[in-house]
């Protein structure tokens, strides 16, 4: 094709593509004999295409036994789920057996509260109640009066003293 | 009369039971999942495992899927991305030339009679993976059987308008390329 032919080259593809020819196209090609042979040449390579395309995918097939497979394969995967599933149900019942047997243990040990031995709450009280000896050594006749505060002018002297004589 | 009696028990059959037609369904749409995920990825064996992938994930879906329309639309959606991803990750190790040679060497499950053809149709898989991408994705659509313009468009979220003007520009560019 001679340089001053290249625009014409789209059209040619069209051309080529489409099976008809445009006017202005169709009077170039009367007087150019490369653009014709580029034409002609375009036409014989759509036919090849148009020969070759399907068979880019379309005699392509999966193996005999595919559907079998697949089948399988999807027998195999619900199995798979159901086992999951399975699994997932019995860990839950377990969880909650646990958590229910704990609540009800905890409940009842609080309920009835811890059993204290009597002899131990006897001592208790004996050592709640247990004064020591020297408590009554110390008690002095004066010790009420300095439990008080003297007003201003008095002396602990004229405070009367409880005796017991 | 009797026909459709017997549709209406299927129907219901399957409506107790919606495992029960994945068979079929996949009797019904395995040839072009599998063309769908071969187109992309030509190579017989990937093409297989994407379509079975396909198929699994409809079977986890088959409640929802009972009709067979909503079944071919969603399977052909999925094989298709599903078969990009795989082409995306097979990028990473190979690449798309050493793929198809290992593929010719391997299988030959396309339709190429002779050793000229066979050359030919291996130039034209290698035009095509040099289109644009979405120039690529509708015609690599495309190519599997019962897939029509409306079908191509439904996968690629495009009008079928867009889908004829798009398979006409790759066409265009490959005879272009074939020279």
């Amino acid at each position: 094709m001679k340089n001053s032919c290249e625009k014409w080259n789209d059209q040619l593809l069209e051309a080529a593509l489409a099976g008809t020819t445009a006017k202005d196209l169709e009077e170039h090609l009367k007087s150019c004999t490369k653009c014709s042979t580029e034409l002609e040449q375009a036409r014989a390579r759509k036919t090849r295409l148009d020969e070759l395309l399907p068979l880019v995918a379309r005699g392509a097939e999966p193996g005999a036994d595919f559907r079998a497979r697949v089948l399988a394969a999807a027998v195999g995967e619900k199995e798979r789920h159901r086992a999951a599933r399975w699994r997932v149900w019995t860990l839950a019942g377990a969880t909650a057996v646990v958590v229910t047997l704990l609540i009800v243990g905890l409940t009842l040990v609080r309920r009835n509260g811890p059993a204290v031995p009597v002899e131990e709450l006897a001592a208790a009280q004996k050592l709640a109640e247990w004064r020591a000896p020297s408590d009554s050594l110390l008690a002095t006749p004066g010790q009420e009066i300095l439990k008080t505060t003297p007003k201003l002018g008095q002396s602990y002297l004229n405070v009367p003293v409880k005796t017991e004589e | 009369m009797i026909g459709a009696c017997v549709s209406a028990l299927i129907a219901r059959a399957e409506a107790d039971n919606p495992e029960a037609g994945f068979g079929e369904r996949i009797a019904e749409n395995q040839r072009r999942v599998f063309q769908i995920a071969y187109s992309v990825l030509g190579n017989a064996a990937d093409a297989e495992d994407v379509a079975q992938e396909a198929f699994l994930r409809a079977y986890q879906k088959i409640a929802l899927l009972r009709e067979a329309e909503k079944f071919r639309a969603w399977v052909n959606r999925i094989v298709f991305r599903l078969a990009l991803n795989r082409r995306r990750g097979h990028g990473r190790r190979l690449t798309r030339d050493t793929a198809w040679q290992m593929t010719e060497t391997r299988t030959m499950v396309d339709g190429a009679k002779d050793a000229e053809q066979r050359v030919m149709l291996d130039r034209l898989r290698r035009e095509i993976e040099r289109l644009p991408e979405k120039l690529r994705n509708v015609l690599q659509l495309s190519l599997a059987e019962e897939m029509e313009a409306a079908d191509v468009g439904a996968v690629l979220g495009i009008p079928e308008g867009t889908v004829r003007s798009r398979m006409h520009a790759a066409r265009k560019l490959l005879l272009e390329a074939m020279k």
